[in-house]
């Protein structure tokens, strides 16, 4: 496929984008400016079915699957409709590996559905990564589905911080035997058509569902990431045009941002950068979003091919509805070569004991103690400690070493279930414990970023958590959920190296 | 039977050949066209030359793509020998039938009294990357959605269970029988590339492609070509003394996407064009005895005896079930309703004569011609008296475009 015809598809596809003729109702997918009964006269409404829910109307199990989808094996297509609109598209199930035997169709008819961003297939003869919303999970799995409601932010500006989060884990995992390695016993990894574009996406999306505000006054996005899609190709773009941030025109959208990288803290440093932004006069908008997005990278057989996750946390940042605000920000940076990739390596490299003392505990624990100084917070004055965790162990020992206890950085130890998510790390363990804090705790979070360096930030919770405190997804339920899957390692490996 | 003082033919076949199907390993596109070509220009009763040839029409879904080309015309008109009009249809699996439409019309319309259709594909050029190519005859939204083409019948045929099997056992047995009968009708078939049999337990424990539908519920991947010679009724006669007279050509189209049509259990451009075409031949289907019904997977001859007309709708199955029971013995199988039967692909259909997909549409025309002129061999239909009306119907992609024609003895 041509990069114009890609273009084209994007405008369509990412959305579920249709028209509707207002005079005799007739939906056009993929969207016709005029209507065939009414012509040039017709007068067409533009529909947008990404935050809708649908149903199966009728499904195959594609056993022998086209070149295209090979890497994806056998899976359920099939045809689906929106009940409550009348019209029908084709599309795939995913996060669904069928049975050998033949499934039962006909219990499947009907059932519910809940559009996601996946990739069609991966790779292609152009290079290109093809993606769009007509890819299904059963809204009675995983992934219920989640109304997007806009409520118009209150007029009342407070200080910037945290007005809306999405965390989102992947539903496939893989389990370390036994205690797991180094405290991790269970890690996501992506299902077949899942990358750090779609994860991005997803957590997005969950994030603008949480705060209830409405996409276009989100007109900035940072995505950090060291598992970019693209080595040249701003993952940024995709979430723009994929969340629609900004407001539309001509198919773009007024909205900027770029993707970042700094190892595992290439999205929390931009915190601060994202509340001083919605302050700034000369910004043309209020809200920034920040994703930190990995499928983690680790060489086959490698310490840390046991720890990896993958998954990403949204945060949107701003100046009214504020559920957390920005109280506190410092960073501490040195040359320390402790992990690295070239352009063009597949895996990392690292150090060994190296990333230990000289690196991770030398910069978590200086940029923490330098916070409690500046803030001028004791350790007892914090509720919840969030430090980055590659494994369950660095974490906690950085903690005990910078005087908090065992209590107060339990809820942010997400990694030994879900894995070290690389830039998502911080991020989803903040959404952890954003998900159970009380207004009035604080949050004292250090991240820490190979090459090197840490930015720590002390967050003070609101009033407002209560309210939006029902439309979030918690990182706890994603862990615990009855309808994860776990895999073997020649299929997490698989997974692992076709994303 | 076509009434005497009723519609009179629009053209007639004087001439068809045909290669055999399968995977012919060796031979290229060309050589297949031409060898189908010779042999229908030999088949003509009272001789003709290849000069007689005013134009020609055929079709071929592939060519261009496998073989890289464009300007087929010219190098058609290599292999012919002819620097006459020349034009290509492409149709996908309709495109024989399209060649075969338009060979028509270019006679109807005067232009020409005498022209070739043929129709060719060489499928196993592509060998692994068929399964993609196919999916050009779908929607692209279908493609990405991860279906193969098996896998586009295979959500109509789960739908036609879901709304009419509804569970009954003798539901899946009834899509089992087509192929098993298909299989039987080909025994006496020397083209065909399956001539061997399958009973229905085989078809129901044959590996699972795109669930529900089996391996053996698919026509297979073929090479092959079939053409044809087309001329006036009136020229007719001068070529031989027993001319297979066209009384219908009806072409209809739908859209291409599953998603936009109303149900997944018929296939509306069969329902139009086969309407039209009964009309244009002044018939019922009821009084077709025998028909060439586009067979490419099992559903849809089911669905197709229910779009004729000669089923009502979500019925087949039950009257096909029924149709089986009895066979023992026969060479055909006949599909019985309460006032007629009639002999659905007597080679075998493109499940065992074989589905080069180009050539389909014209080789179901080279089945009728033999049988209509009792030619056919150990494929003969059976009939009481003279067998003296045929019917083909060739469909593209999942009912994108539909050719009906309907064929007679009399003039």
């Amino acid at each position: 496929m041509s990069e114009p015809i890609t273009r084209r598809k994007i405008i369509v596809d990412y959305r579920i984008n249709a028209t509707v003729c207002q005079d005799c109702g007739t939906i056009y997918f993929p969207p016709k400016s005029f209507c065939y009964n009414e012509g040039r006269a017709s007068r067409m409404e533009d529909l947008d079915f990404f935050y809708k829910k649908g149903a199966l109307y009728s499904g195959t199990v594609i056993n022998t699957p086209s070149n295209k989808f090979k890497d994806l094996g056998a899976h359920i297509s099939g045809i689906f409709e929106f009940p409550d609109h009348g019209f029908k598209i084709p599309g795939r199930i995913t996060d669904y590996i069928p049975p050998e035997d033949s499934v039962d169709l006909s219990s499947l008819v009907g059932k519910e559905v809940v559009p996601r961003f996946r990739r069609n297939y991966s790779g292609s003869e152009d290079g290109l990564v093809h993606y769009s919303s007509l890819n299904f999970s059963f809204g009675d799995e995983y992934y219920p589905h989640q109304e997007y409601v806009k409520i118009e932010p209150s007029k009342e500006v407070e200080k910037p911080g945290i007005v809306g989060y999405g965390v989102y884990l992947p539903k496939y995992r893989i389990k370390n035997e036994g205690r797991g390695v180094l405290g991790v016993t269970e890690r996501t990894l992506p299902f077949a058509d899942e990358d750090t574009t779609t994860f991005s996406v997803e957590a997005g999306k969950r994030a603008l569902i949480h705060a209830a505000l409405d996409s276009t006054y989100v007109t900035k996005c940072f995505v950090g990431t060291e598992s970019p899609t693209y080595a040249v190709k701003p993952i940024m773009a995709t979430v723009a045009q994929a969340l629609e941030l900004g407001e539309k025109f001509e198919h773009g959208y007024f909205s900027g941002g770029i993707d970042s990288q700094f190892a595992c803290k290439a999205a929390t440093d931009l915190y601060v950068d994202a509340a001083a932004l919605v302050n700034y006069p000369a910004f043309e908008g209020e809200h920034v979003m920040v994703i930190g997005s990995d499928n983690s990278q680790a060489a086959p057989g490698d310490p840390l091919d046991y720890t990896v996750g993958a998954g990403a946390a949204a945060f949107i940042f701003g100046r009214r509805d504020v559920i957390a605000t920005l109280d506190h920000y410092l960073a501490y940076t040195s040359d320390t070569p402790d992990f690295y990739r070239r352009e063009g390596e597949k895996y990392p490299r690292h150090g060994g004991r190296f990333t230990g003392t000289p690196a991770y505990y030398k910069h978590v624990l200086t940029a923490t103690k330098a916070m409690l100084k500046k803030s001028e917070l004791a350790p007892e004055d914090i509720n919840y400690v969030i430090f980055h965790s590659p494994n369950a162990s660095f974490p906690q020992r950085a903690a005990l070493q910078a005087g908090f206890t065992r209590e107060q950085i339990a809820p942010a130890l997400t990694v030994a279930k879900i894995g070290n998510l690389y830039s998502g790390s911080c991020p989803a363990a903040l959404g952890a414990v954003l998900d159970i804090s009380e207004p009035g705790d604080k949050i004292l979070m250090t991240a820490y970023g190979s090459g090197a360096g840490s930015d720590s930030y002390v967050f003070t919770v609101t009033d407002k958590i209560v309210e939006k405190k029902e439309r979030t997804v918690p990182v706890q339920e994603q862990i615990d959920s009855p309808h994860k899957e776990y895999v073997d390692y020649v299929f997490y490996r698989k997974m692992k190296d076709i994303n | 039977m076509v009434q005497k003082d009723g519609p009179k033919p629009i053209a007639a076949v004087v001439g068809a050949g045909r290669t055999k199907f399968g995977e012919l390993w060796y031979d290229n596109p060309e050589k297949l066209l031409v060898e189908a070509g010779l042999e229908c220009i030999e088949s003509v009763d009272k001789g003709m030359s290849r000069k007689d040839i005013e134009a020609c029409f055929f079709g071929s879904f592939l060519y261009q793509h496998t073989n890289k080309r464009g300007l087929i015309p010219g190098y058609m008109a290599q292999e012919l020998g002819l620097n006459i009009p020349i034009t290509m249809t492409e149709a996908a699996c309709a495109s024989g039938g399209a060649a075969v439409y338009n060979a028509v019309l270019a006679v109807k319309s005067g232009k020409f009294d005498t022209v070739i259709a043929g129709g060719f594909e060489k499928m196993s050029d592509r060998v692994d990357k068929i399964m993609d190519d196919l999916m050009f005859a779908a929607d692209p939204h279908e493609f990405d959605a991860g279906f193969t083409f098996p896998g586009l019948y295979a959500v109509m045929m789960s739908r036609y269970l879901y709304d009419y099997g509804k569970g009954d056992e003798q539901c899946l047995d009834a899509l089992a029988i087509v192929a098993s009968k298909n299989h039987h009708h080909a025994m006496g078939n020397p083209y065909a590339q399956y001539r061997r049999e399958f009973n229905v337990d085989a078809v129901k424990r044959s590996a699972l492609v795109a669930d529900p539908i089996r391996l053996l519920h698919c026509s297979p991947i073929s090479d092959g070509a079939a053409s044809l010679i087309i001329t006036s009724p009136e020229k007719a006669r001068e070529m031989t003394d027993t001319p297979v007279y066209i009384y219908a050509s009806q072409q209809a189209t739908d859209n291409v996407a599953l998603s936009t049509r109303v149900n997944l259990t018929g296939v509306k451009a069969t329902r139009l064009a086969m309407g039209a075409a009964l009309d244009q031949a002044g018939m019922n289907i009821s009084e077709i005895p025998v028909a060439e019904v586009h067979d490419c997977f099992t559903i849809e001859e089911v669905m197709y005896m229910e779009d004729s007309g000669f089923y009502k709708t979500g019925e087949a199955w039950k009257g096909i079930f029924d149709s089986y029971k009895d066979y023992e013995g026969l060479r055909h199988i006949p599909y019985v309703n309460k006032k007629a039967e009639v002999i659905v692909n007597p080679g075998g259909g493109l499940k065992a004569d074989g589905h080069p997909v180009g050539a389909t549409g014209v080789r179901q025309v080279f089945e009728v011609y033999r049988q209509l002129r009792g030619e056919a061999g150990d494929c003969q239909v059976e009939s009481d008296g003279d067998l003296n009306s045929a019917l083909c119907h060739n469909i593209g992609g999942t009912g994108g475009i539909c050719t009906v024609h309907i064929f007679g003895r009399d003039a």
